[in-house]
């Protein structure tokens, strides 16, 4: 709010410096025509306008009073200057070019004179003297001309505008900080749906799964299996959108809710049939039963997914073997194949994704992992989690 | 479009989600929400400035009618004339009671009328008082046109009200050159009075404009604001709904493969777009728990996203608590919006980190993270002070000048997070 109402002060300074400045040179045009004034008077009125020029060039960049104030003086100066000796010889020219610095230029101030008693009352003097100074300008002894009535007029705009200026911008930040207030609660809300979609790790990993797939036409696989896991997977993701955390199951009736424990068993089942859709056939061997806190369950059996995964891409068979043993306190997989194999001398460069993928995840619950290959001897994968 | 066909369900978002494919910006719900925002900020507040300007219209209106009555026994004919006020009259009224009633919006036929209204009034003045032969001291209704004028100010753009203005200016100088004879004591009396009928309404477009690009200014500021509490690592606005995106064109493609409606095997379009797909989504699952508040809140602002830029290797942002992120980013905001010039750009970069070294073996439980802010374009003595304040929140700062420009280091102490 505090930013905000200096920007409202900055926008009244700078629209007072604007329209003074205007009405300056207007009245300075004015004057000038030859024959409104002496040449000698017009000459001497010069610094006066130039350091009222520069009272609103400052009054642009600061704050102050000081500058208003200044600006006030050296125009009631100006207005006194002209018509010096007040003999009564101004003529309808001078009193409507002085209508200009009186109404336009002196008037402006009111613009940045609104805010505080202090001001008001600069207001005040300014809004009498230039007044009653144009008055004594108009030639003929009436008591209000149609000149110091214009000046009133000029002073009663900029006063208006300045108090209707300033009495919008509470009302436009009401309005900006309920969006603001919105808007933090929708990034609240957009957070929270981020990570719920991020948490739902295991589904977007069968899901990426058959997307790399599909990145390949299908091409490999037959196209039932493929049409089947397309259809498990959108309607995983329909369930994700709806506000369910689906976990990937083989049955038709899918867990919604969220689950703090599950068994290992029902899950691994569907990572079988996947990799079985897509032309590895895996032999579980071991328990079934082993319940596992979510988050542990979702980086194991991603992990295990990807060694699969690696199986069916890499080591050129058809078959894995999966052991699943547990004792108190971990739950061990044992990832095995017949395969090419590879020297565990490339790893490092070579399988970065192996790293990322299997070890840190694993590594983010508390597990570990440990790979066994030779070229010509299969690969097997040890992958150990916390219980 | 690309080649994903249309699921029957007209899921929300479908539309984004098939955009998406086409390589189409993001346009999320987070993002349409500060668009929506942003063009809320255009229109803030503007009901109630349209009524000021009817407030300022209507005191010239009654100065004019006085000055015409008091003019009233010198005019020839004055039925021009009384024609003249009661067309303004009932010109402003209906404008009034438009904008009562229709809120924001000034049709543009309604303005055009309004217009023609007003160029009438202006013509039936002249027609008055051109037998007088001084347009300056005579004119009441025209000049009063002028300020009609400013009625429109909030609802049309700038370009439109000051052609009309130009117009207006360009009749008085016609009129005066025809009918008012030009000598040192007619002249000031000329100029003073178009004066009057153009500078205010030129005055408010301008301070429109002033108006608009603040209130613009303070909702970016207070949106970018919500940032500060978020928590240490986020994904931001824009990444969440793209992963939403994401995932419902995934689930397209997935559903209408399943339902036979896409042919296995894929076009290699498709399977193209199955790939990219599969890339952004892995993509989105891994980032996000790398981004800190301050990379959002940069990144999603209109006005920091320009001029500010942030390293912040170890992600050491995100360990400021909510007093000292708020300080930071009143601080550079101050430092990069307020001091706006348009000769010289003012950019703020930022570095964070790495942490130092402990000094004081005592204060195991908090680290010192160094922030660094060098700038372009900043002037050390044109820093509004609040930005000062504003920085000492964030912790115990040095200023140099640095390049003819301000370059402040900041020590933050923090929450070791080691210990939570």
């Amino acid at each position: 709010m505090e930013q905000f109402a200096n920007e409202r002060d900055r926008l009244l300074r700078s629209t007072a410096r604007g329209l003074g400045l205007a009405s300056l040179v207007v009245c300075l045009v004015c004057l000038a025509i030859p024959g409104v004034v002496p040449l000698g008077t017009l000459l001497s009125t010069f610094p006066l306008f130039a350091v009222f020029t520069f009272s609103l060039v400052r009054l642009g960049s600061s704050g102050s009073v000081l500058w208003p104030a200044l600006g006030i003086t050296a125009g009631l100066s100006i207005l006194i200057l002209v018509q010096v000796p007040f003999d009564g010889t101004t003529t309808p020219a001078v009193a409507a070019s002085l209508v200009t610095l009186a109404g336009g230029g002196i008037a402006a101030l009111a613009i940045v004179l609104t805010g505080s008693l202090p001001r008001i009352v600069i207001l005040a003097t300014g809004l009498v003297a230039s007044t009653v100074l144009v008055e004594l300008a108009v030639p003929g002894a009436r008591v209000l001309s149609s000149q110091s009535v214009t000046v009133l007029l000029g002073w009663a705009l900029c006063a208006t505008f300045a108090y209707w200026l300033s009495a919008t911008v509470p009302r436009a930040a009401r309005q900006i900080y309920s969006i603001g207030r919105a808007h933090r609660a929708e990034r609240q809300a957009s957070e929270t749906e981020a990570q719920r979609r991020q948490g739902a790790r295991l589904l977007h990993d069968t899901v990426l799964a058959t997307l790399t797939l599909l990145a390949h036409s299908g091409v490999g696989v037959a196209p039932a299996a493929l049409q089947q896991q397309a259809g498990d997977d959108a309607r995983l993701l329909r369930q994700l959108r709806l506000g369910g955390t689906p976990v990937p199951q083989s049955s038709e009736h899918f867990n919604v809710e969220p689950v703090e424990e599950s068994a290992l068993g029902h899950t691994l089942e569907s990572v079988k049939q996947r990799f079985g859709r897509m032309g590895l056939e895996v032999s579980w061997h071991g328990t079934g039963q082993v319940l596992l806190p979510s988050d542990v369950l979702d980086a194991f059996l991603l992990a295990l997914a990807e060694c699969l995964e690696n199986v069916r891409r890499h080591a050129g068979v058809t078959d894995a073997h999966v052991t699943i043993t547990d004792d108190e306190t971990t739950v061990r997989a044992m990832v095995t194949d017949a395969g090419v194999g590879f020297s565990l001398d490339d790893i490092d460069s070579a399988r970065l994704g192996f790293k990322d993928s299997v070890v840190g995840r694993l590594k983010e619950v508390g597990g570990n992992a440990r790979l066994f290959s030779s070229p010509g001897a299969g690969t097997t994968v040890v992958l150990e989690v916390p219980r | 479009m690309s080649g994903m066909p249309r699921t029957e369900e007209t899921a929300p978002g479908s539309a984004r989600g098939r955009r998406r494919l086409t390589g189409v910006p993001p346009a999320s719900t987070a993002a349409r929400a500060v668009v929506h925002a942003n063009a809320q900020g255009s229109t803030l507040g503007s009901a109630h400035l349209a009524l000021g300007a009817g407030v300022l219209c209507a005191i010239q209106a009654i100065y004019g009618l006085i000055a015409f009555a008091t003019n009233v026994g010198s005019y020839p004919s004055v039925l021009p004339a009384v024609l003249a006020w009661l067309l303004f009259i009932a010109a402003f009224a209906t404008m009034g009671l438009s904008i009562a009633t229709r809120g924001d919006r000034l049709p543009s036929w309604l303005f055009a009328s309004y217009l023609a209204a007003l160029a009438a009034v202006v013509a039936l003045d002249f027609v008055a008082i051109a037998p007088l032969n001084d347009i300056g001291a005579y004119a009441t209704a025209s000049v009063t046109a002028g300020f009609g004028l400013m009625t429109a100010v909030v609802h049309r753009p700038a370009r439109e009200l000051i052609l009309a203005v130009a117009a207006l200016f360009i009749a008085f100088v016609a009129a005066i050159a025809l009918t008012t004879p030009l000598t040192a004591e007619t002249v000031p009396g000329q100029i003073t009075t178009v004066a009057i009928a153009v500078f205010p309404p030129l005055v408010a477009v301008f301070a429109v404009r002033q108006f608009r690009r603040m209130v613009q200014l303070e909702l970016d500021r207070v949106l970018v604001q919500s940032t500060v509490s978020a928590p240490r690592f986020a994904v931001g606005m824009l990444a969440s709904e793209e992963l939403a995106r994401l995932d419902l064109a995934a689930e397209e493609l997935l559903d209408s493969v399943a339902s036979g409606r896409t042919a296995l095997p894929l076009r290699p379009k498709l399977a193209s777009t199955a790939a990219s797909l599969a890339t952004e989504l892995r993509l989105h699952l891994i980032e996000g728990r790398r981004e800190t508040w301050l990379y959002h809140a940069i990144t999603e602002s209109n006005q920091l996203g320009k001029s500010a830029t942030l390293k912040d290797a170890g992600s050491l942002a995100g360990l400021l608590d909510p007093q000292q992120r708020d300080g930071l980013l009143s601080a550079v905001w101050l430092l990069v919006v307020e001091n706006k010039k348009k000769s010289s750009p003012t950019t703020a970069q930022l570095v964070i980190g790495p942490v130092l070294p402990r000094i004081d073996p005592g204060s195991k439980r908090t680290i010192t993270i160094p922030i660094v802010i060098t700038t372009t374009g900043v002037h050390r003595n044109r820093v509004d002070p609040s930005a000062w304040a504003a920085i000492a929140k964030v912790g115990r700062f040095v200023d140099s000048t640095e390049h003819s420009s301000l370059r402040v280091d900041i020590e933050c102490i923090v929450p070791n997070p080691a210990d939570q």
